[in-house]
């Protein structure tokens, strides 16, 4: 599957801004499964300074920094990349989710896909007795790690509901959990909580998901979204594998990776210091179109 | 001959007498031992040689001694802040020292050292090659769990050449007798700048008992520091910084005592800018460039764009300089990854690994739960060992505790723990539990054991790691301590190490002919500047309120005082105070007393007396490290004479004497920065600011007395206001008109209560203040005080209007708000994406 992914981020400050500094994790990485093609950064008004790269988990940061004054300020990312992941393992052949806790704790390796970055509480994620509860109704004893995620996937969309007006960028999962609802970011906060409790090592994902349109219409063009989910590590011998809680689905063919985190914190797509004195409105606009199968 | 014999004998008498009084109750208690009273209920020497010279100075002057040494804590406003407290609690220093004699110390000396060398190997390995992970001596999940494991700092050479520079352990004498090493820090060590003026008030305070008792210099070694972190800079005059987290940290009084002491510029993040991989101060003077941070903000905070974005006391890109090795940063972020209690567990092992010899100074027996088999070690014997948080402060679930007991905790208490140990060991540590060995303290005239906790320090130089003779002592006041830290009933002690010999006053003066000479200290930080000129606003704000409010008071009392048009002036004063503030309109409507205490003490009203000396107290707070104690102390008293006043209704003659002693204050403060400030930028920005804000209010006067329907009534308090009363009747004999009081006011180059004298003042300041501008063209804050001058110089008296009054304050207005335009920091605004919009 080829996609073109459009990320418009577009800022109003009430006041003159002087000097915008910003951390943006919009350029798309490649990975197994996801080549990138081509992928950029357009800025208005123009940076006077603009600089790439990696952060610690490997994935592309953009450091930017206007020094022009300005009360408006858009940016906009446009990437082509083809997707093909492998298929993901039948459930049952996976380990024992106390074993992939055990490996975890002994990881040795300090590389960016070590399990032990994702195992403890985070500076977005905190472990509550709720969630890890709420877990482990699905991880019974020996139960294989991915049959039992892929459970626990189901019954989050099951059991939460969708709702953009319940919370913001800064709710934290324990309240989200507590409202039973929230959007893609919460519904990957909660999920992680709940394993990270359990001791497992699980990192959140952010990025991109194909949207189809109802039947007979056309797709609205900048009304899709930036998405998250969750990266959940197997073991040694299947690794990191995604689960999308919000959709109730494995990550595959219509998810396109930005890259990984302990919490949305790490991966925000656009963060910035901007010298002034108001405050800002903000819009948003993603387009995900499919150029070829 | 017998006479003297039989008073030197009766003089031993009264020394032992009072030696017996002070100990006759001292008991250390059945298993612990103590610092004075050995295992076998001898008195050790050293104790016994301090409490005879102690004794020996006669019970009266010890007492007094020790007021001396109160009396200095609260003059040099030594404090520290609790947590969630908004004001700072007064330094607890003991009266008893801590003692040490050398032979030990030496020991205790080589154990840090060896500590420091190892935790800087196990540092650089970490965050470089990775083999102690690789060869299994250090799982990743021991380190990952710290929030100050700071992946981005993999791979990344230190610019100073290491992780450590100032490395800190609290250690305590365990039941064996050994000395233990209970924790490390190497965030950023707090509590040197402590011991340093601990031991300053104490020798203050007893001058002769430090020769007598042989005891160790402390400044030695805090010029080795600086040494280091000279050395670590890329220059040869390398400008270092201490960074602080402000006013409101914990310990901001010894960061500003340190900045003082050894010479370094006090900066909080605002002050400093990355560009292009280099940090710069920003300066009056634009940016300079800073070489070395030593740090006092924990790494977290430091970098908003790449650790916490919530942090408003960092510096953004500051992780970028220091991999681009533009800025070496003292302790480097992820140095403070060694404080995870989890560590502990591994460094026996890591000590022979990396060093090839055991630990000379053991740590607390530690066991990390990550590991399967001290995890049922830790399960097994969960009634015996005190389990505490592996990465973290507290105990998870256990609210605030730092560390729990199993035997303490009830049934379900412990099965709880139990759980969440078998589910996520990763997160707890079981440690043998701590008994420490007690030290005297001084409680109510007698000596008694108490528990102690010590902190040491080591610096890295050139030539390897030198430990600071003497360190930071905590005693806390009851008999069963854990953990001794900062907050009730804990006190400081100084740390005497003891040497065999008389120590050599070392000499502090540098090879001649190696100092470059210099008289002025450039570059001014923008913040600093900020502060001065805000301080210099306040202090005369202050004095005009003052001024208002004795002429208000002493009008009121006159019975002199013409009646006609009396009431008229004193309504107008009323005016005034409540138009700057001091009092509301509803107070104004007061009977006069009332109102008139309202404007001085009343903390709600912005303008009161009260609320402007905290505001002058608050700027001067942030530039600390920038003035002299006196006056600091000063600053103090402004508000204390204030709040001194008694607290009940007040007579008009209470408020003269309280505005008059503050006025007096003023004075002195006034004195103090007119002989001894340095003329330098920081002078003059405090002068900038008294000398608007005096030609402000002697506008504001001017239109609320000087109007062109002005009575003599009122010309006469505008004179008063001003100060300017017997210069005017010498100079004009008739009485009071308007055209030569307001050229008295406005005009008049020689009186230093003018606007024109102001405008002189400043125009001539601001002459002297650098230039960024490379162009030639005229800067704004000096083309407005150059029009403002040259307008007062100009003008005749007689043709002054109203309209034009207002005009001139508003122009001296537009003049400081182009000074902090031009030379101030702007404030930051954060953004960050609030709306996510997420899919269904």
């Amino acid at each position: 599957m080829i996609y073109d992914v459009r990320h418009l981020t577009r800022y109003e400050y009430d006041a003159e801004v002087s000097v915008n500094t910003c951390v943006l994790h919009l350029l798309l990485r490649s990975l197994d499964g996801q080549v990138v093609e081509q992928s950029a950064i357009n800025v208005t008004p123009p940076a006077t300074r603009m600089e790439e790269r990696p952060d610690m988990f490997g994935n592309r940061v953009t450091h930017l920094r206007i020094e022009t004054p300005h009360r408006e300020l858009a940016i906009e990312a446009k990437s082509r990349v083809r997707v093909d992941r492998p298929p993901a393992p039948m459930p049952r052949i996976t380990p024992t989710w106390e074993s992939v806790a055990a490996a975890s704790a002994a990881a040795q390796s300090l590389s960016a896909d070590s399990p032990a970055f994702a195992l403890y509480p985070s500076r977005m994620v905190d472990l509550f007795d709720d969630a890890t509860r709420y877990a482990a109704e699905s991880f019974r004893a020996d139960r294989p790690i991915y049959e039992a995620a892929l459970e626990l996937n189901k019954r989050i969309r099951a059991d939460f509901r969708y709702d953009s007006k319940a919370t913001k960028v800064s709710t934290t999962p324990a309240q989200a959990f507590a409202k039973r609802s929230g959007v893609c970011q919460d519904f990957a906060h909660i999920m992680i909580a709940g394993l990270r409790g359990l001791g497992l090592s699980a990192s959140y994902v952010s990025g991109y998901i194909r949207t189809i349109p109802p039947p007979g219409r056309a797709r609205l063009a900048g009304a899709d979204a930036s998405h998250a989910w969750v990266s959940l590590w197997c073991g040694r011998q299947f690794g990191w594998l995604g689960l999308d809680p919000t959709n109730a689905i494995p990550v595959g063919n219509d998810h396109v990776v930005i890259g990984f985190g302990r919490d949305y914190a790490d991966i925000a797509p656009v963060e910035g210091v901007a010298l002034s004195s108001g405050g800002h409105d903000l819009e948003v606009e993603v387009d995900v179109i499919p150029v070829a199968e | 001959m017998g006479v003297n014999t039989r008073a030197i004998e009766s003089e031993g008498e009264r020394v032992r007498a009072q030696i017996a009084e002070w100990t006759q109750d001292y008991a250390p208690l059945p298993g612990i031992p103590d610092e004075f009273v050995g295992a076998d209920g001898a008195r050790r020497p050293h104790w016994e040689r301090l409490l005879q010279a102690l004794a020996s100075i006669g019970p009266g002057e010890i007492e007094q001694r020790f007021a001396t040494a109160d009396r200095r804590i609260r003059d040099r406003g030594m404090s520290y802040r609790v947590p969630g407290e908004s004001v700072e609690r007064t330094w607890p220093l003991g009266r008893m020292p801590l003692l040490i004699p050398e032979a030990e110390w030496r020991d205790i000396a080589a154990g840090i050292a060896q500590r420091a060398d190892l935790l800087e190997r196990v540092l650089s390995d970490v965050y470089g090659a990775g083999r102690l992970g690789a060869e299994g001596l250090l799982p990743a999940a021991a380190l990952t769990g710290s929030p100050d494991f700071l992946a981005s700092m993999r791979g990344v050479n230190p610019p100073g050449k290491r992780w450590l520079r100032l490395y800190a352990a609290d250690i305590g004498r365990g039941p064996d007798g050994r000395w233990w090493v209970l924790g490390d820090r190497t965030q950023a060590p707090s509590g040197a700048g402590y011991a340093l003026e601990n031991r300053l008030v104490i020798s203050q305070a007893f001058p002769a008992l430090y020769g007598e008792m042989n005891v160790e210099r402390l400044a030695p070694f805090f010029r080795q520091l600086r040494a280091g972190l000279k050395s670590s800079g890329a220059r040869s005059e390398p400008r270092i910084c201490i960074l602080t987290p402000g006013p409101m940290s914990q310990t901001y009084f010894e960061q500003a005592y340190l900045a003082r002491y050894l010479g370094f510029l006090l900066v909080e993040g605002d002050d400093l800018v990355m560009r292009e991989g280099r940090v710069y101060v920003r300066t009056i003077a634009g940016l300079k460039q800073a070489d070395v941070i030593w740090r006092h903000v924990d790494a977290d905070w430091c970098d908003p764009i790449e650790s916490n974005s919530a942090s408003r006391i960092g510096v953004p890109g500051l992780f970028d300089a220091i991999r681009a090795g533009g800025v070496s940063t003292e302790n480097m972020p992820g140095a403070g990854l060694i404080e995870s209690r989890a560590l502990l567990a591994f460094l026996p092992g890591l000590a022979r690994r990396l060093l090839g010899e055991d630990l000379a100074m053991p740590n607390v027996a530690t066991w990390w739960c990550g590991q399967p088999a001290e995890r049922e070690k830790v399960l097994a014997s969960l009634g015996s060992v005190a389990i505490a948080s592996a990465f973290r402060e507290t105990v998870p679930g256990f609210g605030d505790k730092r560390s729990v007991l199993g035997q303490e905790l009830s049934a379900a208490q412990r099965e709880r723990l139990s759980r969440s140990i078998a589910a996520r060991g990763v997160d707890y540590v079981g440690q043998d539990v701590v008994r420490l060995s007690t030290t005297p303290r001084w409680e109510n005239g007698k000596l008694a054991p108490r528990p102690f906790v010590l902190r040491v320090y080591a610096a890295a130089t050139a030539e390897g790691w030198r430990v600071m003779p003497g360190g930071f002592c905590r005693v806390a006041d009851h008999v069963d301590a854990r953990a001794v830290s900062m907050g009730a009933g804990v006190e400081s002690a100084d740390v005497w190490v003891l040497a065999d010999k008389p120590v050599e006053t070392t000499s502090l003066l540098p090879t001649p002919g190696k100092v470059r000479i210099v008289r002025l200290l450039g570059n001014l930080p923008s913040r600093a500047a900020d502060n001065l000129f805000w301080f210099g606003r306040y202090i005369e704000r202050e004095e005009a309120t003052l001024r208002l409010l004795r002429c208000l008071c002493s009008r009121a009392v006159d019975p002199d005082a013409p009646m006609s048009g009396a009431r008229q002036s004193l309504e107008r004063l009323r005016a005034v105070l409540v138009s700057w503030g001091a009092i509301t309109a509803a107070q104004a409507k007061l009977p006069l007393p009332r109102a008139a205490e309202a404007a001085l003490r009343d903390g709600d009203n912005y303008g009161s007396a009260l609320d402007i000396a905290r505001s002058a107290r608050h700027a001067a707070s942030v530039i600390r490290e920038r003035l002299t104690q006196q006056t600091w102390q000063l600053i103090g008293r402004l508000e204390t004479c204030i709040l001194a006043a008694p607290d009940r209704p007040l007579a008009e003659p209470e408020m003269i004497d309280c505005t008059e002693e503050a006025l007096a204050t003023i004075a002195a403060l006034s004195g103090l920065f007119d002989e001894n400030f340095n003329r330098g930028a920081g002078w003059i920005f405090y002068e900038l600011g008294r000398r608007i804000e005096r030609g402000i209010n002697t506008c504001r006067l001017a239109r609320h007395f000087l109007a062109e329907n002005a009575t003599a009534q009122s010309l006469t308090i505008l004179l008063d206001l001003i100060d300017s009363q017997i210069t005017y009747h010498s100079r004009y004999l008739i009485g009071v008109a308007l055209a030569p009081v307001r050229d008295m006011a406005l005009l008049d180059p020689f009186n230093p209560r003018s606007v024109a004298f102001q405008a002189q003042a400043i125009d001539h300041h601001i002459a002297t203040l650098p230039v960024l501008r490379q162009d030639g063209m005229i800067e704004e804050p000096r083309r407005l005080s150059t029009l403002l001058r040259a307008e007062l110089e100009t003008q005749n008296a007689e043709d002054i209007t109203d309209q034009r009054i207002l005009i001139l304050e508003q122009r001296l207005t537009a003049l400081a708000e182009a000074i902090g335009a031009r030379y101030f920091l702007q404030g930051a605004q954060h953004a960050r994406a609030e709306k996510v919009i997420g899919l269904a």
